[in-house]
């Protein structure tokens, strides 16, 4: 399997005192959308700037398709594109020009440029505010524009460092649609860091839950769920007192792991809820136990943080989104 | 190596759009050396106490004051080095497959553009208010030239002063802590004999005093003869600065 990121026992430690990473170890598959997902300080923007061969890890080493970050650092940085999570384009010239300049970094032949500049602002829905100044876009349009500056070079990796910090859920969303045609057009991997876990949560192929400096836990969103033992399928019946007797047939299925009884309401462990709900209404209804009320409880990855982190991040997470918004804002 | 140079015109290029876009600042700071050429030269000058070589004080302190103001707009930019680490404009930069010295170079010459146009500003008003020059075009190219390469050296004398700050407060007031003194301790105002002998010393050392000699031979007198060490002196000024700042360009990153 070709690797497009492998890490090793990576460390990071500012200024001899701040532990960053603590040991950090995580491989991300080509073609992937990977998120990063931790609260606010949790050290993922110092694993990117590590894995874009700006700083030099403490100790351990960090490979990007096979390249050394930090010995092949110049042959890295012909693969990536970066999206810092602060913003990263020129106020003062317009949003073509912008591409123009990074094109030229980019020692994009000249016959190719203007095609490829056209092509970028299209896909980003830019084209009709090419000529203004960036002074005036919204946020979402200098996002937009951002992505825009990475997708002209075609890289093998992105790597987006809170590609929608401070975005309404509209803008999120048109943001992520671009990506993903990006992404499959391309087959370009995707390394991002967030704090919102929708975004993980949806956007994601894979995520890794990072922790003051060390991943708690990786796995689909999926499998990150359910290794919290399961979803619960609560019913509420009418018939009174609940004979345990009467769910012997239940517990016969396959799939129901535990169940208890509570009162009127009997609450059913299973892998999946929604595909066992059918089988469990048969039943009940063979029972003679009429249900007047169904309801499922899934783990979030709220959950999933709490269990493998030891707490939760909401909170933070809003505290930090105010402060780049702010960031955001108080561009030019 | 011709990557780091296409990379540098690249960020020349970027600073004539800005320039384009926003012309309004070089208008602003031109107003400062024409008060010195207009009010500060014609009094100074009726007092007939400096001894400039036989030519009208204004005259002679034009040069000065003009390159006092690129060398402030070059500082100033240097230090926006610290800003653009606040935003994620270096960053980006330095994941690009330039050099990292390139981005360095690249972005105090850019400064020298900027420094090019404010000169550009002044010096007609200059002519309009009564200084005569050496009406000689390769002397009058060859100056900005000197003043080009000189405001790289100094905005990457400022990188340098920018990897020890951590903010970006305090900005202008370091700028002016940074010009002012060389200024001063300068040929800029007065001939260096006329200075203190410690004073002297140092403005052997003041780079600010070869580029005002070199423009002053170039514009005004017509005097050559010390070009040539006043270019050497600028080019040695120019690589030890963009060494160095290449160098602490880490410590702005980290
Ligand atoms: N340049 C630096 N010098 C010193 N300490 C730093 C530096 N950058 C980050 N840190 C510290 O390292 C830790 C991890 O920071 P990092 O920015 O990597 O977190 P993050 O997960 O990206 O957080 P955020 O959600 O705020 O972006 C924090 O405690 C932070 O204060
Ligand atoms: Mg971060």
């Amino acid at each position: 399997m070709d690797l497009a990121v492998q890490i090793n026992d990576l460390v990071k430690v500012y200024d001899g005192k701040v532990r960053a990473l603590d040991g950090v170890n995580l491989t991300v598959e080509t073609g992937k959308s990977f998120a990063l997902l931790g609260p606010n300080g949790a050290g993922k923007t110092t694993l990117m700037r590590i894995l874009t061969t700006q700083i030099k890890p403490t100790s351990g080493e960090a490979h990007v398709f096979g390249l050394n970050v930090v010995h092949e650092g110049s042959k890295v940085r012909e693969l990536i594109s970066y999206i810092p999570q602060e913003m990263s384009v020129w106020t003062d010239i317009s949003g073509y020009e912008n591409l123009l300049v990074y094109a030229k970094i980019f020692d994009i032949p000249h016959h190719e440029r203007e095609k490829l500049i056209h092509e970028a602002l299209e896909n980003m829905g830019l084209i009709g505010v090419k000529d203004d100044l960036v002074r005036t876009y919204s946020g979402g349009m200098i996002r937009r524009l951002e992505i825009a500056c990475a997708m002209l070079i075609k890289p093998r990796i992105m790597f987006l460092d809170e590609p929608t910090i401070g975005l309404d859920p509209a803008a999120r969303k048109a943001v992520w649609e671009r990506l993903n045609v990006f992404k499959k057009d391309y087959e370009v991997t995707i390394f991002f860091n967030t704090h919102y876990m929708d975004e993980a949560d949806l956007y994601a192929d894979e995520i890794a839950i990072i922790s003051q400096g060390k991943i708690v836990a990786r796995g689909t969103s999926e499998g990150l769920k359910h290794s919290l033992g399961g979803e619960l399928i609560t019913f509420t019946v009418e018939k009174i007192p609940i004979n345990a007797e009467n769910l012997g047939e239940i517990r016969k299925l396959h799939f129901v792991k535990d169940i208890s009884i509570e009162d009127t309401s009997i609450s059913i462990l299973v892998h999946n809820a929604e595909d066992s709900l059918p089988y469990i209404m048969d039943v009940l209804r063979n029972e003679r136990m009429p249900v007047s009320k169904v309801s499922i409880s899934k783990p979030t990855l709220d959950d999933v943080f709490l269990k493998y982190a030891g707490m939760r991040f909401e909170e933070k997470g809003r505290i930090s989104d105010v402060v780049h918004t702010r960031r955001m804002i108080r561009r030019g | 190596m011709l990557k780091a140079l296409k990379n540098m015109l690249v960020m020349i290029e970027l600073e004539m759009r800005r320039l384009w876009h926003d012309r309004t600042e070089i208008y602003s700071r031109a107003i400062q050396p024409i008060l010195w050429m207009t009010i500060y030269g014609p009094v100074m000058g009726s007092a007939r106490a400096i001894p400039t070589g036989g030519v009208p004080y204004t005259d002679f302190i034009t040069p000065g004051v003009m390159i006092q103001t690129t060398t402030f707009v070059s500082i100033l930019y240097g230090l926006t080095m610290v800003w653009e680490r606040d935003s994620g404009i270096l960053k980006k930069l330095l994941v690009t497959p330039a050099p990292r010295y390139s981005v360095v170079v690249g972005r105090s010459m850019a400064s020298g553009v900027r420094a090019i146009f404010q000169a550009l500003i002044i010096l007609p008003i200059a002519f309009a208010i009564g200084v005569r020059f050496v009406p000689n075009p390769t002397y009058f190219l060859l100056a900005l030239i000197v003043i080009f390469f000189a405001s790289g050296g100094f905005a990457a004398t400022s990188i340098l002063i920018a990897s020890f700050m951590k903010t970006r407060e305090r900005f202008m007031g370091i700028g002016q802590a940074i010009t002012m003194p060389l200024f001063f301790a300068s040929n800029a105002l007065y001939p260096l004999q006329m200075m203190p002998s410690i004073l002297r010393e140092f403005s052997a050392y003041n780079p600010l005093s070869y580029v005002v000699d070199a423009v002053r031979g170039l514009l005004i007198t017509g005097n050559l003869s010390s070009l040539l060490i006043d270019l050497v002196a600028i080019a040695i000024f120019n690589i030890t600065m963009f060494t160095l700042a290449s160098v602490s360009l880490r410590r702005i990153i980290e």
